[in-house]
């Protein structure tokens, strides 16, 4: 750090090695790489083996209770793929993945930059923490929340009546068509604060030099935050999307799970809930982890791509 | 002083070991583990009925109540084998009894060995015996938890499914007969028009329609109700015609049920917030007394009554009213022979498969058996159900009475964590009815069903309500109970077979019922007719599984 700041970097050019030679020389390090090893291989390598069940004959209720599940082939995928509505829970978590992402994103970068800009420690501090509280509140009591404040007689259509912008209230719980943003809007009250610590913490790291070359240039504050802080937290913002992209296929249970009414239940349908419904609640576990293997298989394309474009635009990459 | 501390610890360890063989008298202590497949509170450790188990049978219990959702949590208990003592899968012990959970209680059960607990199933046990489908042998899993009454039926109030209706509606209406549809609905507008908020100037809500979840049988069940038969769950049965068995939300003469609910939401009695309200909301809604009625069963929204009571607003409490479709609105529609009459209420149900079983991880399961056998004598039958002679309630001229305290403490969930063992009771075999034989015999089994109890402890209101009705009872507003039909009743028939196609025959009733509810009512013809299109092929599949069921039930219990 002390050579940075100098501007100088000194770069250590390992002479090339045999690979063991090179373990053995580090081996504190490989020591202390143990643990986190055995973490992924117990819990994300082992569980594949479950990967099985997938091909197994789940449907026999009766049977599968006395533990018989033979082989089954690839029906459980042709089951899944004849149903419209497991299309349609694919939409759903598509779309609200996407909704999460987007408004998850640009409320965090947007509150961090704004925060970035109170000079005020008291005041930065408190906004801080008044925002990020909603993320330990549980699901179950933001949505009973939600439910209250969006309902016809709840604040937010009463707001709107007494601002004259609607005529009669809004059924939000009841349209689908609300129910992805609603979920959107719900997720970034509850998250806004969380997603900005980490943007905030990409934000002190840029030098302060920057930004007084940048005023000394004669730029003004809405020039700082366009050159300095944005490409500041730039590779920040795009290693974050491309794990975000890995995630695209869970756009959570909860909320959906409780939100979520007979009224809105094909826009409310993710991939995670027709698993329960169809598979894990009538112990047909085939279908379930066929689904779950759909899953990840989309999970780990989306992923790939993402970083394959993103080392194609010459942005940083996650592998 | 090491050596001193090491030979103290010895002591106290072997004093442990000693300890249970100083007071076991005949069969050592032992500690159960018990699942109840609903939510419930702990008992308190000084809970004095436990305790007098504890010293006659040398029994203790480690209860775990459901936290979740039931079909999950009993599913993963299956995939790890990991089995209470004592299991009570609720509404899903089908799960259990085919995941190999439970023991055959009949090789324990039989008239010599407990000539209690036999003569306890023995006049229904042609519907409690069942048939092992592969090996063909006489099982019996359950002992039902309920349903199992003897002397005459009681039914003092309608504890099952009804359409339910404000008192000071009725009181209002100058205490009128409601027997059709039309006339419920009639009924609540006009009241509506007269009084369109409470006194607190909150608007009433003229009909609620539960949706949540399992509960959604507020919005899927009435109509087999209108057409008079008492509760088969999701299918109509055609007793006179052969048992002939159908789903009835796809048939033409639902239709009517949902195209009055149309009217009625246009009309504003029903609000369109009803779709998307939780369970926890709908009892607090009932609780401020602003719903004027609704369709479901009594023990649904017992808090939501209390709550009422507690408050002394009795005139927002509910009466069951048992409704019928107006014959000749439906005429046309209706199935061959079939003539509309009023029974919502049926002949003594007893609760098939619902209670406990013991699991096949028990290593005592006789011991528990001859525990039930000696429960069923009439002394700790008494002391379940009436507590403590002399604490509890008392017994004067033959009568068991309880003065007005005790009741209220019976009531009183604080008071039952240290006095009632209520989360082993409710699922254990339980004598109901009337006491029949020695010198409490006419005494009810249930406090809550003594007359003097019932009717000695009613509020004011209620008694001028009824007697201005000319009743004696809330069960008169019904007609009397018919006699149980041999398949019993059909939700209690298993469905797993066909489980797929009943999930997406609730799935497209529950797309499209509350659309339906909502629609623009030239709309509703065309929007009914895509609804049937939809829901035929699950529906088929569904009733065909089930009138094949009921014919099957019926056959094995006349013989």
């Amino acid at each position: 750090m002390a050579d940075n700041a100098r501007g100088i970097t000194r770069y250590y050019i390992p002479k090339k090695k045999g690979f063991f030679t090179r373990l053995a020389k580090q081996w504190q390090l490989a020591l202390m790489s143990v643990p986190m090893f055995l973490y992924v291989f117990l819990f994300n390598y082992v569980p594949m083996w479950g990967w099985r069940n997938a091909f197994l004959d789940y449907t026999n209720k009766k049977q599968v209770a006395k533990g018989i599940t033979p082989f089954y082939g690839w029906k459980n995928f042709q089951w899944l793929f004849s149903r419209p509505d497991f299309f349609q829970s694919i939409r759903n978590t598509l779309a609200m993945s996407v909704i999460n992402l987007v408004f998850g994103t640009v409320s965090a970068i947007l509150l961090a930059v704004l925060l970035n800009e109170v000079r005020q420690k008291a005041f930065k501090r408190t906004v801080q923490t008044v925002t990020y509280l909603p993320h330990f509140l549980s699901m179950v009591i933001v949505v009973a929340m939600a439910q209250n404040i969006f309902n016809s007689n709840g604040a937010v259509n009463q707001l709107l009546l007494s601002l004259g912008i609607v005529k009669e209230s809004v059924f939000w719980l009841g349209e689908g068509k609300y129910f992805w943003w609603l979920v959107g809007v719900i997720n970034v009250w509850k998250e806004v604060g969380w997603g900005t610590i980490i943007y905030i913490s990409a934000m002190t790291s840029i030098d302060p030099a920057l930004y007084e070359a940048a005023s000394i240039d004669g730029a003004g504050r809405f020039q700082r935050i366009l050159h300095v802080t944005l490409p500041g937290i730039k590779s920040t913002f795009v290693i974050l999307l491309i794990m975000n992209i890995g995630h695209l296929m869970e756009a959570g249970f909860e909320i959906q799970y409780l939100l979520g009414n007979p009224l809105v239940m094909n826009w409310s349908r993710t991939i995670d809930i027709f698993v329960l419904e169809y598979g894990t609640q009538k112990l047909n576990f085939g279908v379930a982890t066929a689904a779950g293997m759909f899953k990840s298989v989309v999970a780990i394309i989306l992923l790939v791509g993402a970083n394959f474009i993103s080392k194609r635009l010459g942005e940083d990459t996650l592998v | 002083m090491r050596k001193l501390l090491s030979v103290l610890l010895m002591l106290c360890l072997l004093g442990s070991l000693l300890v249970p063989f100083a007071v076991a008298e005949g069969e050592e202590p032992i500690t159960l583990t018990v699942f109840r497949g609903d939510p419930g509170d702990q008992p308190a450790d000084d809970n004095k009925i436990y305790k007098k188990i504890e010293e006659e049978f040398g029994i203790k219990f480690e209860f775990e109540f459901l936290a979740g959702d039931l079909d999950e949590t009993l599913g993963l208990k299956i995939q790890g084998q990991d089995f209470p003592d004592l299991f009570d899968g609720g509404n899903s012990a089908d799960l259990i009894i085919s995941g190999g959970a439970l023991i055959n209680l009949l090789d324990y059960v039989n008239p010599t060995d407990t000539p209690n607990l036999w003569a306890h199933i023995e006049p229904q046990k042609a519907r409690i015996i069942e048939k092992d489908e592969e090996t063909g042998e006489d099982v019996m899993y359950i002992i039902p938890n309920y349903g199992l009454a003897e002397g005459d039926q009681i039914v003092n109030a309608v504890n099952g499914p009804a359409f339910f209706i404000q008192k000071q509606v009725l009181a209002w209406g100058g205490y009128p007969q409601i027997k059709t549809l039309d006339e419920y609905f009639d009924l609540i507008e006009k009241f509506i028009e007269a009084n369109p908020t409470n006194a607190d100037g909150t608007p009433y809500i003229g009909f609620d329609i539960l949706t949540e979840d399992w509960r959604r049988f507020c919005l899927i069940n009435p109509v087999q109700h209108l057409m008079g038969r008492p509760n088969d769950g999701e299918v109509l049965v055609d007793i006179n015609n052969d048992y002939h068995t159908e789903t009835f939300i796809n048939q033409p003469y639902a239709k009517r049920y949902y195209q009055k609910l149309n009217e009625e939401f246009h009309k504003g009695l029903i609000s369109q917030d009803t779709f998307p309200m939780t369970y926890d909301q709908y009892i607090a809604q009932l609780s401020s007394g602003i719903v004027l009625g609704m369709f479901d069963q009594t023990w649904d929204f017992g808090n939501a009554t209390t709550a009422l009571q507690d408050a002394g607003m009795y005139e927002n409490t509910y009466v069951a009213l048992g409704l019928i479709y107006d014959e000749s609105e439906v005429a046309d529609v209706l199935p061959e022979g079939w003539k509309i009459e009023e029974h919502y209420v049926n002949g003594g149900v007893p609760n098939i498969r619902r209670g406990f079983g013991i699991s096949v991880n028990c290593e005592c399961p006789e011991r528990i058996v001859k525990m039930w056998e000696r429960m069923l004598d009439e002394d700790w039958q008494l002391l379940f159900n009436w507590g403590v002679e002399g604490e509890d309630y008392s017994i004067e001229n033959g009568r068991l009475v309880m003065t007005e305290e005790q009741y209220a403490n019976t009531l009183d969930t604080e008071w039952q964590k240290h006095n009632k063992a209520r989360a082993f009771f409710e699922s254990s075999p339980k004598r109901q009815g009337y006491i029949m034989e020695g010198e409490l015999a006419g005494n009810c089994w249930e406090p809550g069903n003594q007359p003097e109890i019932l009717f000695g402890m009613m509020n004011d209101y209620d008694k001028e309500f009824l007697a201005a009705y000319g009743y004696k009872k809330f069960g008169d507003f019904v007609n009397p109970p018919i006699e149980l039909a041999p398949y019993g009743e059909a939700w209690q028939i298993d469905y797993t077979p066909v489980d797929q196609d009943h999930t997406d025959f609730i799935n497209i009733q529950m797309e499209y019922l509350p659309k339906l509810i909502m629609c623009d009512p030239a709309e509703f013809d065309a929007l009914w007719d895509e609804f049937v299109t939809t829901i035929n092929p699950s529906a088929t599949a569904f009733g065909e599984y089930m009138d094949e069921a009921v014919k099957a039930e019926v056959a094995k219990v006349l013989g």
